[in-house]
């Protein structure tokens, strides 16, 4: 139970002041920030404001007591922000929860979507307790922490006149009463500038075989993979890790600044195959291969086992992230398509993404790559990371930081972190080959892509360091020549 | 020069010499060890016409030999000319390191030949340098130790790899020979990946006090040191302590202070837990985001998960840095026994799923830990398991009436198992072994003689029973019984009286009406107790009055020296347990000692023995009075050990 909320001082003057220059008569936004169950504690970092909704309409508007009878939702102005004491908000509560969905998937361990705030008058927040419990609820189930994921969220308010900021507790229970929200202290400090850095590689190999069962007869590659990944939970939480160098055994809190690594160990012949069976028919096997990179920022206070849960839980959420993102995208293609003719036999594999394919009844080998993930510097230090589907380039980026974290476009590409490579899809084994325990996955270094893949993009990112590295040796050789040459003729 | 100063170390609790010509014992020594130090030794149990066969040899001893131990010679009993015995014996020693290890090239090796006369006993010892020069040296200082354990197990310890491996192996259904292949494949690509360098090592202490004190050792792969050319491992020098990690010995883990000298034993000895992991954030040139592919199976294909337990134990010096502990003995088992498994399972791939366990025994006589790889979908009593365990009997020198290597037997290596000793029945402990730490009996220059292995002491008003006045050979029996339990010869739950009443009413000695009844029961209804629970067999002595119970003192001293069992006296009076006697032979002066079922109180192991209801008692006290009264006859049930392994 979250008793004590700290906000980020610095962060949240911005948005305070922000809020007072701005006409709306209310705001709706998504508090990023930590919530720690062992420390009883929140930590709010940002506030990020929900944008319009596709049809240009703000999330959040005051609704006038029936007097003015005006439809709701519709953008009116108000006559003067101290409206009276009948007013109560009006939120898109979908909207909202569509905005923590595509925010979380920014996020990185350790920071993550805790809640929603207000911008409202003491009145219209009184009046709309419901609405507000509803949001946050909305938000929680679609950016929900995977770790031990506490059922509850923060409600920040933040009132015009006096000018004040309050924080409630939302449990999450299944009826929303008013019982469900709490007040919790809140008070303003720094906590950005001493978090912890902690960086982690996971490299996956995971197999999975299809069965030859009727329960599994209609999933689709995403559901393979979906349902793969939700069992591998279990395993990564279980992995042992090291922090530098050194296994973490005891519980303590970091004390070295800096970044710091984290690699994880998983008992061997343990995490490639997650189900056992004795003996079983399979019509073919999936393999996911390929490195997951993820930070996670941690509080002072916190424990090192703190970051690596945290760490933990961020590869697994990138991973399913990336999932959503391939399935959000096969949907608008569904949705474009809608008149195409239905799949005719021959034509289905072109027509159908190969991410909503039918296992059982594809005979060919497939493959599919996954977004690769960037990172961005956020506050202090600290990143948030976005997917980048191959044929995507860091303008989507800039776009998804501008509209859904209500932040300045990254200018300098080159602080834009490119940890991972785009993945190079070479399919040269077999599916004999590939049931094989830890037979290599690495691709054949010079072999042709048979795929369409856009081998291009993935090298367009080193390209331009090596030129410049290659550049700037032949000079240094150039000007040790030519020094030499003059030292000789003098 | 050098060759004068040889000596031979004899370093086993028992040089276990068979009288039958021409066998052959492979003798046991460590590479940790002083050159031709003899620590146990093998019988050879499969021969041919005329030599032993070295693959299934090699086989049975490859699983049965912790690693860090090896065969350094072999031993013959023969009366012929001993010189060329002891060229046999070498030849076939060295034939057997050769299909152990896999080299061919053993040249230079010192080769240990023995030959035991088979009426004297006598052994001569031989040693053989090189294997291209046929001549022998013949060795005449020959040591024997009178504390092996304490050779052994003062600067040793145990390491230990517990590793579970779920095997995938696909195959095509319609074309299932093809199976053997794949699944040896898949077994190749284990073991590769066991060398591999981002597998990571973890050693632990598995002692709970050293858990506290010292942090696991994370070893990687990338730093150990697989060249098998390599001499053998070299202890670390103690000047030249290491903080590096990889450089640690394996005595980081060991407890320092190991001053009492009963402490050494294997059962006792600092034991190192390694767990294999391997590194998912692996350093690697390139990372690309992940990316998934589908393969399917062209053909109808059916995926099958081989379950291995792999267990290992290995046998190091303190000295010994822990990559070399890792390198040459951890991995190199692991291996083995992986190689091993899979021979077994081979066969019947498809049709059967043997269940495999490694266990590790130490059996009396033998100071080191053996391992065994036991089939569990057999019950332990099938004829094949019995089997099984009769030639490691054979194998190892070992009594074929004592189950010594039933799994109940094994050592117990889970921390909760090591540190608690006291046994629990549904929930309440029972005292073991009261008789441990009494006072002697006072018999000047007598011989003890004592029950063998531990039994539970059962007294009156146990379990909220009363049976004050009439159960006290109830309780006998079932002190006699437990002793059977804990020594493994069956697993039969002690009975009730009730249960004691039922049996003998199903045999029918009683009437129906018995059960539930108070009557006293005596040795001869214990003997068909025991006959039908345990299928165990007694020697019944009758003596007509107390007073002639000294003239069988012989007799109850050669019981407890042979069979070891407890007995019970019944009678004209009251039934006594008696768990040894102490007998001096010249003077005909002896005492017994007694366990008492009339004890009514807590179970205070000294409240038991101050109140005498545990202790030496001699047939007539410093008072002139007899314990065994003169007027009274008394029955003896000896029960006898069953002949079973």
């Amino acid at each position: 139970m979250v008793k004590a909320v700290v906000g980020e001082e610095s962060q949240l003057q911005l948005v305070e002041d922000r809020l007072s220059q701005s006409s709306a008569p209310a705001q709706v936004g998504l508090v990023i920030g930590k919530l720690s169950s062992g420390l009883d504690r929140g930590f709010v970092y940002d506030l990020v404001p929900t944008p319009q909704n596709d049809a240009g309409q703000s999330a959040c508007s005051v609704l006038e007591p029936a007097k003015d009878n005006r439809k709701k939702g519709s953008n009116s102005k108000p006559k003067s922000q101290s409206s009276d004491s009948s007013s109560s908000l009006v939120i898109d509560k979908e909207w909202v929860a569509e905005h923590a969905r595509q925010v979380s998937r920014m996020m990185v361990g350790g920071i993550n979507v805790v809640g929603i705030y207000v911008w409202a008058s003491e009145a219209t927040f009184k009046n709309s307790t419901m609405v507000l419990c509803q949001t946050v609820k909305g938000v929680a189930e679609a950016a929900s922490l995977l770790e031990d994921d506490l059922d509850e969220r923060l409600l920040i308010h933040i009132c015009y006149s006096p000018r004040r900021w309050t924080c409630r507790n939302c449990t999450l229970s299944s009826n929303i009463t008013s019982s469900s929200l709490r007040p919790c202290d809140f008070k303003m400090g720094r906590v950005l500038t001493s978090l912890q850095t902690f960086k982690c590689f996971y490299n996956f190999d995971l197999r999975l075989p299809i069965y030859q069962e009727k329960a599994s007869k209609s999933e689709t590659l995403v559901d393979v993979l979906h349902n793969g990944i939700s069992n591998y939970v279990k395993e990564l939480r279980g992995a042992k890790a090291m922090i530098d160098g050194n296994l973490v055994v005891n519980d303590e809190i970091c004390t070295t600044d800096g970044l710091h690594e984290i690699e994880l160990l998983l008992p061997f012949m343990k995490d490639m195959y997650i189900e056992a069976c004795s003996q079983k028919d399979v019509v073919g096997i999936v393999n996911l291969t390929g490195s997951v990179c993820s930070f996670s920022f941690l509080n002072s206070k916190e424990t090192i086992s703190q970051a690596v849960a945290d760490i933990k839980d961020d590869i697994i959420r990138s991973l399913l992230s990336r999932l959503d993102i391939i399935c959000d995208e096969a949907d608008e293609d569904a949705g474009t398509n809608d008149d195409v003719i239905k799949e005719t036999r021959n034509d289905s594999l072109s027509e159908k993404p190969v991410s909503q394919l039918v296992l059982h009844s594809l005979r060919k080998n497939c493959n599919l790559s996954l977004p690769r993930r960037v990172f961005v510097p956020w506050l202090a230090g600290t990143f948030i990371s976005d997917h980048l589907q191959p044929s995507e380039t860091l303008e989507v980026l800039k776009d998804h930081c501008v509209e859904l974290m209500s932040m300045e476009a990254p200018n300098d590409a080159s602080k834009i972190l490119e940890p991972e490579e785009e993945s190079l899809r070479v399919t040269a084994r077999s599916f004999w080959d590939a049931v094989l325990p830890y037979c290599s996955t690495s691709s054949p270094s010079n072999e042709k892509s048979r795929e369409i893949t856009s081998k291009e993009t993935s090298q367009k990112t080193i390209k331009p360091s090596n030129v410049n590295f290659i550049a700037a040796i032949i000079i240094l050789l150039l000007s040790v020549l030519v020094g030499f040459i003059f030292v000789r003729k003098s | 020069m050098e060759k004068n100063n040889r000596s031979i170390r004899i370093e086993c609790p028992k040089l276990l010499i068979t009288r039958n010509e021409s066998d052959l014992q492979w003798l046991i020594g460590s590479p940790f060890f002083p050159p031709l130090t003899i620590i146990s030794t093998f019988r050879c149990i499969h021969s041919g016409s005329s030599s032993p066969d070295f693959l299934k040899e090699s086989e049975e001893i490859r699983t049965l030999l912790l690693k860090g131990l090896d065969v350094i010679g072999a031993l013959i009993v023969g009366k012929s000319d001993p010189q060329k015995t002891a060229v046999t014996a070498v030849e076939a020693a060295r034939n057997l390191r050769k299909v152990l290890s896999g080299k061919t090239n053993l040249e230079n090796e010192e080769i240990i030949g023995a030959v035991a006369d088979p009426d004297t006993g006598d052994i001569r010892f031989f040693v053989s340098e090189n294997e291209r020069s046929a001549n022998l040296d013949l060795v005449n200082s020959v040591s024997y130790d009178a504390n092996p354990e304490k050779f052994l197990w003062e600067s040793g310890c145990l390491l230990l790899c517990q590793l579970p491996v779920k095997l995938p192996v696909c195959f095509p259904v319609n074309k299932p020979s093809d199976v053997e292949g794949i699944f040896s494949r898949a077994i190749e690509a284990v073991i590769a990946k066991l060398k591999d360098p981002n597998v990571v090592y973890m050693v632990e202490a598995s002692n709970k006090a050293s858990l506290d004190v010292v942090q696991p050792v994370i070893l990687r792969g990338a730093d150990l040191d697989f060249d098998t050319t390599a001499p053998n491992i070299e202890p670390l020098d103690e000047a030249a302590h290491s903080s590096e990690q990889k450089l640690l010995p394996c005595g980081h883990f060991c407890l320092k202070s190991k001053s009492t000298p009963h402490l050494f034993s294997a059962k006792n000895a600092d034991i190192l837990q390694v767990s294999v992991l391997l590194n998912r954030s692996e350093k690697s040139p390139k990372r690309s985001a992940p990316a998934v592919e589908y393969f399917p199976a062209m053909e109808e294909t059916r995926l099958l998960i081989v379950d291995f337990k792999l267990e290992v134990l290995c046998y190091a010096v303190q000295g010994i840095p822990l990559m070399h502990a890792i390198s040459k003995l951890i991995i190199p088992g692991l291996i083995d026994q992986l190689i091993s498994m899979k021979q077994t399972t081979l066969p019947n791939l498809l049709t059967q799923h043997p269940e495999l366990h490694p266990y590790h025994f130490c059996p009396p006589g033998i100071a080191h830990p053996v391992t065994v790889i036991y089939e569990l979908s057999y019950g332990e009593t099938e004829m094949k398991q019995v089997d099984a365990r009769r030639s490691l009997h054979m194998r190892l020198g070992l009594p074929f009436d004592r189950p010594l290597l039933r799994i109940a037997n094994s050592l117990d290596f889970s921390i909760k198992g090591r540190s608690s000793t006291s046994s629990t029945r549904k929930g309440s402990s029972l005292l073991k072994d009261v008789h441990v730490g009494i006072p002697s009996s006072g018999v000047s220059g007598g011989i003890v003689s004592l029950v063998q292995g531990s039994y539970e002491y059962y007294h009156y008003l146990q379990d909220g029973f009363d049976d004050s006045g009439w159960g006290c050979a109830y309780r006998s029996l079932q002190t006699i019984i437990s002793w059977f339990r804990l020594q493994h010869y069956s697993s039969v739950d002690v009975p009730s009286h009730r249960e004691i009443q039922q049996s003998l009413v199903d045999i029918g000695d009683k009437d129906p009406a018995f059960i539930g009844s108070r009557e006293w029961i005596g040795a001869i209804e214990l003997s068909f107790v025991l006959d039908k629970l345990l299928g165990v067999s007694c020697k019944v002595i009758n003596v007509r009055s107390g007073s002639e119970l000294p003239e069988k003192c012989r007799e109850l001293a050669f019981h407890f020296e042979t069979q070891g069992t407890p007995i019970m006296i019944g009678g004209g009076v009251l039934a006594y347990t008696l768990l040894g006697v102490d007998y001096n032979e010249a003077t005909g002066e002896c005492a017994y000692l007694i366990l008492d079922p009339h004890y009514t109180g807590s179970d205070d192991v000294k409240k038991i023995v101050n109140g005498g209801w545990c202790g030496w008692k001699k047939s007539v006290d410093s008072k002139g009075k007899s314990f065994f009264l003169q007027d009274k006859f008394y029955n003896l049930l000896l029960p006898q050990r069953p002949n079973m392994v």
